[in-house]
């Protein structure tokens, strides 16, 4: 049976440009939801915006229009710029060696703009009494980061932050706003920096004993953008395969 | 053809009977075990074996039947619990008034509720597992808002061994998600706010429309109660392959009531 809620609807979907957004994005569409892919890396149908800079962000909602769910997939643990829109993912990165610019670059490409777009897209919701926003957490700030770092564990914990108060703001309005926490997940790019073989042990050791898909990650957006989403709010729901089970 | 048990889906307004009518429309064949023959007939395209929950003994033979039946198990999904109207002797009892905490709470009491709401989560898990692990499967566990947060002195129709009971729901589906993981069982629980079941409509006869049973409805940051449809859906996507990367998650559903 297909999800109840979905199809007709229009999505927009942040960090589409590749891994895990760009799944969504197929997913959403395959339910029958009119999506805008939006992304600061140029690809095939994606609206370029960079989501850090406030002006990026009206211009995109001008383009957008009317968007009944909001999936800020945007962020991940690189140092983004316009220069340079997908690079690599570093290796974890220890206290003492955090430059200033690489926590502030993390906190803006995953806590701003998830702030800017939900701060532009939540008064379009209230007014026509209906939203669902779907925010991106991490493992990183559910158990700590052992993997890139404090930088990214504190933005991503602030996405929770954001994520609970919203919903308290938003509720009345008939906005569900959550996050999803993902756990280890194979994307192109993470096998690119190398994680994708080094951890055998690790990934024996999960009770579902895989790593997770883009697809596990965009099935759990779908459904919380469906009826199953309908009373949910303020939740994070951790994608791990077992790996930590949250609070 | 993938094989469903619910447990207390046999009265009509409540949340396992939703479940049991969207599982039958994803194509599986369902069995409800509960003890409220009188809702049987309205479940006429389900297996419905009388059972009590809260013995280990009736939950053995209601998984034998089911197995014999349809010779597999994929799905289980444990639905029955409350703090009244769960034993053979009050299942139709109304919801008794008063504020039934912990410190003033009877052993009778106790060992009632805790029975219909933990041990019978154990009883029918630890019966369907060695079924489910053949093959794989999802279980999908009721926990409550209640074991988050607790039952707010004064408020009516629910209990704290309810609240300590789904609490312990909580524990019961991380343990079995490491322990069934590996056979390609997940295991995930619901934790429920105030939905709009028969059961809700009860307490609400005795609290006034303004009070559910945890709390003044009123404090509802989504300004309303959930559905049951809202319920049944989420715990239908926790059976599904919608979800086939979560394990051992208690999933909140309170219209932002407590963001755990």
């Amino acid at each position: 049976m297909p999800l109840e809620g979905l199809k007709g609807r229009r999505a927009l979907v942040t960090g589409a440009a590749s891994g895990i957004g760009s799944s969504i994005v197929e997913r959403l569409k395959r339910e029958g939801i009119a999506v805008v892919a939006t992304d600061i890396h140029p690809a095939k149908g994606i609206t370029l915006a960079d989501l850090t800079d406030a002006d990026d962000v009206e211009k995109l909602a001008g383009t957008a229009g009317a968007i009944d769910f909001l999936v800020n997939a945007a962020g991940g643990p690189a140092v983004v710029t316009r220069k340079e829109t997908l690079p690599p993912i570093p290796g974890a990165i220890a206290l003492e060696d955090v430059d200033e610019q690489t926590w502030s670059a993390v906190i803006a490409a995953n806590l701003t703009t998830a702030f800017l777009v939900c701060r532009e897209f939540a008064p379009r919701m209230k007014a026509r009494k209906f939203g669902r926003i779907v925010n991106f957490a991490s493992i990183a700030a559910r158990r700590g980061s052992d993997r890139v770092g404090v930088h990214y564990a504190a933005a991503k914990g602030g996405i929770i932050g954001l994520t609970k108060t919203l919903a308290l703001e938003l509720g009345p309005h008939n906005i569900t706003v959550n996050a999803i926490a993902p756990g280890f997940i194979k994307t192109p790019r993470i096998e690119q920096a190398g994680w994708g073989s080094a951890s055998a042990a690790f990934i024996e050791s999960l009770p579902l004993q895989r790593a997770g898909t883009p697809d596990d990650i965009a099935g759990v957006v779908a459904m919380l953008c469906s009826e199953a989403g309908g009373y949910v709010s303020g939740a994070t729901i951790d994608v791990n395969g077992g790996w930590y089970f949250g609070p | 053809m993938k094989v469903a048990i619910v447990t207390g889906a046999a009265k009509p307004d409540s949340i396992g009977h939703e479940v049991a009518r969207r599982l039958l429309k994803e194509g599986m064949q369902v069995v409800v075990a509960d003890l409220y023959e009188e809702g049987f007939s309205a479940l006429r395209q389900c297996l419905c074996i009388r059972c009590d929950v809260a013995d280990s003994a009736s939950v053995g033979e209601m998984v034998d039947k089911a197995v014999e039946q349809f010779q597999r198990i994929d799905v289980l999904v444990n639905c029955v619990g409350g703090s009244w109207g769960i034993t053979r002797q009050d299942l139709l009892a109304s919801p008794p008034p008063g504020f039934r905490g912990l410190a003033n709470c009877s052993l009778e009491d106790w060992r009632t509720i805790v029975a219909a709401n933990l041990d019978a989560v154990f009883y029918s898990c630890r019966a369907a597992a060695p079924h489910l692990k053949k093959q794989g499967g999802a279980i999908v566990n009721v926990a409550s808002i209640a074991a988050r947060k607790g039952i707010p002195p004064g408020s009516e129709g629910s209990s704290g061994p309810y609240a300590v009971a789904k609490a312990g729901v909580m524990g019961l589906t991380r343990q079995l998600a490491l322990e069934l993981g590996p056979h390609g069982v997940r295991v995930n629980c619901v934790a429920p706010g105030v939905i709009a079941s028969g059961r809700l409509k009860r307490v609400l006869e005795i609290t006034g429309q303004d009070h559910g049973p945890e709390g003044p409805l009123k404090t509802i940051p989504m300004g309303r109660v959930g559905t049951v449809d809202e319920c049944a859906a989420l715990i239908v996507a926790l059976c599904t392959d919608d979800t086939a990367y979560m394990t051992g998650v208690t999933v909140d559903i309170n219209g932002a009531s407590y963001a755990a």
